[in-house]
């Protein structure tokens, strides 16, 4: 039983890391007043860079560094357009998603001539707390949105940001530089949201798959909202959400073990939990949270 | 009629030019010819009429089923899922009665339901579109995938569902999209709903203002979105694959494609005609080049994905035009 409560847990630990550094990284883009749905498109992307580089030097922290400079690159793609060039921000972030899909599996196949997965490559060890074996950036990723927590509501950079995403208007006139926070902002999001999807590969899985991402990157955009933009609770929500992904794994090993019938189709039902429990909470939760005013407006001067 | 204005048209050359540009770029890393690769897309993605309009069928209607509700102001991004009802519905009901027209109205009728669903949820709930519609997308692959594989699998061909029988098979079905495109273009600019739902996208203010709800016009117009990509699924069930593979390919990324396809129709049905034909072009020519030089068919998926970050941008032509503009008329 204790084993068995052991094993949930490590795997919550580590399907809950990429949710809580994207939600945490998308909390503080949102909070300035850009919207970005491609997180999805960043984990791809840097999911198949850190898979690529791991694999030719052997070494997963420097597959990790790079998966967080493909995320700054596509941030620093996305702060232009949402920014500078008042480019409708869910459109572009649509199109990033298609794009880093494309791009990563062109890749995948012209390196690797494989359509559906990658080598397996090097990962970065667990740490071992009693019995129990947990990754790495699981820690980090609570640091982080303890951090950002800290910076959003405890620091005056804090709440200039958080001005730009509610009155953009009034901020300017407090002297805050609004494109300029917002593109840092969308900047920092993205490079975080690419160490979730680098650590996809060299933290978790192992290797690059076509499906590795799964819908994960807007299971991040949940927790966003779940948390009512605030990094404390987009921990616990990635712990929550991150539970329903272990349980889907879980469950029909479990059943199968228990029962002794071999489960293959079934799978797939179970594999719908993370997906309808997300929406269930979502649905339960969401008449209460309140989004920056500003939020996917673009800023423009008079 | 027809309003197509000159920064449409620019918008959309536009975006071609830059995603061909980066498609080019990426050939030459990966180390492929590009104009090989190009010349194969164009000569065999459109050179096969039949073909061309069956894939365009399906890629039409999630592509309205975009556009639609963009116009009233939603994102429907769960095309896909109101897709993949409408095909699993339509294919149960061909199996059960033998006959077309019960499937095609039971799938339409299915894609509709999902579509107001989505709306439902962020008209009483407050929840963002695009959250429900991915996580109903996912819900229901591998819904579809469990049903098709365990519940419906056909005994004699491995790996597929229970095929639709002879009598409820059906051809002309691009003809049937291209109707419903008419239709709803018809509905949008000639009628009293349409007009209403235009105003709600605009100016959700102003539609209340004149005295109707913009929450009731983002239901309606998740009900019609919905509806096309149901009909989407059916047709595509009943007049080109007749089966559902268990790994769903056959039914997967067309309600993605469907968006792409929207915005580079400029949300107007007429439009959408030919953004269909012509990105079912690249993406049949996709996978001649993959047939032909081994370059992978998401080749066409990174094209659509520059081509619909380009048109989120049209600030950038009109400040680019300004800027040709002023010098030519310093010179």
């Amino acid at each position: 039983m204790i084993d068995e409560i052991l094993v949930i847990l490590s795997n919550t630990l580590a399907s809950m890391v990429p949710l809580v550094l994207a939600g945490v990284g998308e909390i503080i883009t949102e909070r300035s007043g850009v919207v970005n749905i491609g997180l999805e498109g960043i984990f791809m992307a840097s999911a198949f860079t850190a898979a690529v580089v791991t694999f030719y030097t052997g070494n997963p922290y420097l597959g990790l560094l790079v998966g967080l400079l493909v995320g700054l690159l596509a941030g620093t793609l996305h702060g232009a357009i949402s920014v500078y060039l008042r480019g409708d921000q869910i459109i572009a972030g649509v199109g990033f998603n298609s794009l880093a899909y494309g791009l990563s599996l062109l890749g995948l196949v012209s390196l690797w001539h494989s359509h559906g997965s990658s080598p397996p490559v090097n990962k970065m060890p667990m740490l071992t707390v009693g019995r129990l074996s947990i990754p790495p950036l699981s820690i980090v990723a609570v640091l982080v949105g303890i951090i950002a927590w800290w910076w959003l509501y405890k620091t005056p950079s804090g709440l200039r940001l958080r001005a730009c995403g509610e009155d953009p208007r009034a901020a300017e006139a407090m002297g805050v530089n609004v494109n300029r926070t917002r593109f840092y902002a969308t900047v920092i999001g993205a490079g975080l949201t690419g160490l979730g999807g680098a650590y996809l590969v060299v933290g978790w899985i192992g290797q690059f798959t076509k499906f590795i991402s799964a819908g994960r990157g807007f299971i991040a955009l949940a927790n966003v909202a779940f948390s009512n933009w605030n990094p404390l609770m987009a921990i616990v929500g990635g712990i929550l959400f991150g539970l329903f992904d272990a349980l889907a794994i879980y469950a029909p090993i479990k059943i199968q073990e228990s029962t002794g019938r071999i489960i293959t189709a079934e799978s797939n039902l179970f594999r719908t939990i993370p997906y309808l429990a997300t929406l269930i909470v979502v649905t339960l939760i969401m008449k209460k949270v309140k989004a920056p005013r500003a939020l996917g407006k673009p800023y423009i001067k008079e | 009629m027809l309003s197509v204005d000159r920064e449409s048209i620019l918008e959309v050359l536009m975006s071609l030019i830059i995603a061909f540009a980066v498609g080019t770029v990426v050939l030459v890393v990966l180390g492929y010819d590009p104009i090989r690769v190009y010349s194969i897309l164009f000569k065999y993605g459109y050179g096969n009429t039949d073909y061309l309009l069956k894939k365009s069928t399906p890629l039409l209607l999630t592509g309205l089923a975009f556009s639609v509700p963009a116009i009233a102001g939603v994102f429907n991004i769960g095309g896909e899922s109101q897709l993949y009802v409408g095909a699993i519905t339509a294919l149960l009901v061909a199996h059960y009665t033998g006959s077309a027209i019960p499937a095609v109205i039971i799938g339409t009728a299915a894609g509709a339901l999902l579509g107001l669903t989505i709306a439902a949820l962020r008209v009483y709930r407050n929840i963002n579109e695009v959250i429900t519609a991915i996580m109903l997308n996912w819900t229901f692959f591998y819904f579809i995938a469990y049903l098709v594989s365990a519940k419906y699998a056909n005994p004699k061909v491995p790996h597929e569902s229970v095929p639709v029988p002879p009598g409820a098979r059906i051809g002309g079905i691009f003809f049937i999209a291209v109707l419903t495109a008419l239709t709803y273009y018809y509905v949008l600019h000639f009628t009293e709903i349409g007009y209403k739902m235009r105003v709600s996208g605009v100016s959700p203010q102003s539609a209340r203002y004149a005295g109707f709800s913009p929450e009731k016009m983002v239901l309606t117009s998740m009900l019609l979105g919905g509806a096309a990509a149901g009909l989407g699924g059916a047709l595509l069930v009943l007049g080109a694959t007749y089966t559902i593979d268990t790994t769903l390919s056959a039914i997967y990324g067309i309600g993605f494609t469907g968006i792409g396809i929207g915005l580079l129709g400029r949300n107007n049905p007429v439009g959408i005609i030919f953004s269909s034909l012509f990105m079912s072009g690249l993406i049949i020519g996709g996978q001649w080049v993959e047939l032909k030089t081994g370059a992978p068919p998401e080749l066409a998926d990174t094209l659509i994905g520059v081509i619909v970050i380009a048109l989120a941008v049209p600030y950038a032509y009109r400040l680019l035009m300004k800027k040709v503009g002023q010098r030519g008329s310093a010179a």
